[in-house]
């Protein structure tokens, strides 16, 4: 049976708005929206599972003005956009970022294992299925990502560095753990093994591992901070809900740099979806909190496709190319200034 | 992989029996199949720098010597990128050097691929004893040698017997022992109990060694655990020693 997952070569922005509504499905007719500018709730039972991010859906509308394919004109009486921020007019006037493109995957052979029926029951090998998004810049709903005015200047100081040729150091450029977002939304493989205390996800690349651990009296926090930060999370329902925090640097979220600070947190809504059409995936929600960079928390949606075939990952050694003596030690990069 | 087949085939054993206390939940999966479950966490008890033949020495070919003698003496000289780009640059230490290393490591036994997760550094090798064909490699990917080179295996009775090839001639088969690119490791994996799992090695390749030899490794259980996150290259900024175990 061909595995069909049609938003494979859409790239980003609106695009990923669709994904997400694909993606929820029912929990998006459903939702119930916030009063109009609430506070978001953030926490276990912020949210339906599976459904909407914590706080709901964004608040305020796309500062765009309305969608497109909405009807527009004087007719509908409606107020004129407001003019764009100081913030808006500094993202939106980078240089946009590199298309991401997908290497089309083999369908899932019809008598290949498949996941456990149990909803709760994660575990198997999976894979990112959609284009890699090199700059994040809007939120599953299509909005611009909430920056506030540091959060932007950082953005653009990545972005403008790039477009010098004079790139900042980062983890990933320097063959490190790259923090669970930019580790999760590589086109690479990984697998997931679960026990009833943790919940363990083995990456190829980088061969980072990302631990969830759900029960926090059987893997305390560790000595030293780690670059994929503590993660410890519940279910609520059939979604696992993990908020990780604690990270041992700020993370670039993303090949371009959007940021979180190294007190931000990263709050991810897991689940199984299986819809009968032999091709299961994993849908992860990640809200991003952090008020150094943000205005508010916003949400990405990724989708993972069941991929056990891609068990056996290939080798990544990039420690053969970075740990080079005679390479210097910042692989080339420079400093980032601090704020 | 028809799973309905392998079910009607399953058995288990006092060994799995151990091993299903051991790992809890994740075992289920592995269990799944008809062969010994080697799933859990692992510590090699036997570890060494100075990998050696279960008798004798190693019957080194002149060519072999000579590249060893060589590789002393650069360790002497502290030239060490230019024979061990493990301990220099934190590459992968490859295939058999992570199996005779000390520290642990977990395996993960999933649709037939032993995944072998090392806290060193985090690193992996992985043996494939799926039976299936290998993936598509349309980018010739596969011709190029890796650290831990291409392993697959297949089950004797109880025994994994896997065979490992295209491995990288820049890694070492301990701290200083050199091979060449046509190296096979052969490794007979077993339980001997539940808590207790034996490896034994056989090297081959003629241009370094006059005949095949035996080392043998033993790994005792440990208790399921998270392992911290071990970053080597932190260490190398750092100017400690890449394996700090040691």
């Amino acid at each position: 049976m061909k595995t069909d997952f049609p938003w494979q070569l859409r790239l980003n922005g609106l695009a990923l708005a669709g994904v997400a509504a694909l993606a929820l499905g029912v929990g998006v007719a459903s939702a119930q929206l916030p009063p109009r500018g609430a506070p978001p709730a953030l926490g276990a039972a912020g949210g339906p599972p599976g459904g909407l991010p914590p706080g709901g859906l964004p608040p305020g509308g796309p500062p765009g003005g309305p969608p497109p394919g909405a009807p527009s004109g004087p007719s509908l009486g409606l107020p004129p956009p407001p003019p764009p921020t100081p913030v808006e007019i500094l993202v939106t006037g980078l240089p946009a970022p590199m298309p991401g493109a997908l290497i089309p995957v083999p369908p899932l052979a019809p008598d290949a294992p498949m996941p456990a029926a149990a909803p709760g029951d994660i575990q198997g090998t999976w894979y990112h299925n959609q284009a890699l998004e090199f700059r994040m810049q809007r939120d599953m709903y299509g909005n611009l990502a909430p920056y506030n005015m540091t959060g932007a200047k950082v953005l653009a100081r990545r972005v403008n560095s790039l477009k010098d040729g004079t790139p900042f150091i980062n983890a990933s450029a320097k063959c490190r753990p790259p923090g669970p977002q930019w580790q999760r939304d590589l086109n690479m493989p990984f697998q997931i093994f679960q026990s009833k205390d943790w919940i363990e996800f083995v990456f190829e690349e980088y061969h980072a591992r990302w631990h969830v651990i759900l029960d926090p009296s059987k893997a305390p926090r560790p000595a030293q901070k780690e670059y994929m930060g503590y993660s410890v999370g519940h279910w609520s329902g059939d979604t696992l809900v993990v908020e990780s925090n604690d990270f041992r640097q700020a993370l670039w979220l993303d090949v371009d740099g959007t940021p979180l600070s190294a007190n931000g947190k990263l709050v991810q809504r897991i689940r199984k979806v299986d819809n009968g059409d032999h091709a299961p995936f994993l849908e992860l929600i990640t809200t991003i909190v952090d008020p150094t960079y943000y205005t508010r928390p916003w949400s990405v949606v990724r989708t993972f496709g069941w991929q056990p075939a891609s068990t056996l990952f290939r080798e990544y050694n990039c420690e053969e190319q970075i740990g080079d003596p005679s390479v210097n030690a910042d692989a080339g990069l420079l400093e980032e200034p601090r704020d | 992989m028809n799973m309905t087949n392998l079910r009607l085939r399953h058995r288990i054993g006092t060994l799995l029996c151990g091993a299903l206390v051991a790992t809890g939940i994740a075992a289920s999966t592995a269990a799944q199949s008809a062969v010994p479950n080697l799933e859990g966490v692992w510590k090699n008890v036997t570890p060494t720098s100075s990998l050696k033949p279960v008798s004798g020495a190693i019957p080194f070919t002149a060519q072999g010597r000579k590249q060893f003698d060589e590789n002393k003496r650069l360790q002497a000289k502290g030239n060490i990128d230019d024979y061990d780009i493990a301990l220099s640059r934190c590459s992968s230490p490859g295939t058999p050097r992570l199996m005779v290393m000390p520290g642990r490591f977990k395996i993960w036994q999933r649709y037939g691929v032993m995944t072998f997760d090392f806290e060193w550094n985090r690193a992996l090798r992985q043996i494939d004893a799926s039976g299936q064909p290998p993936k598509e490699d349309f980018l010739g990917m596969g011709l190029v040698p890796t650290m831990t080179g291409t392993s697959v295996g297949h089950w004797e009775g109880d025994t994994l017997v896997a065979e490992t090839t295209n491995i990288s001639d820049r890694t070492l088969l301990d701290d200083l022992v050199p091979h060449t690119l046509d190296l096979k490791v052969t490794e007979h994996l077993h339980l001997v109990d539940a808590d207790t799992l034996e490896n034994r090695i056989t090297i081959e390749d003629p241009s370094y060694f006059k005949r095949p030899w035996v080392a043998v490794m033993t790994y005792k259980r440990q208790p399921p655990t998270l392992f911290p996150e071990d970053v080597c290259l932190d260490r190398h900024d750092a100017h400690q020693p890449a394996f700090a175990s040691r």
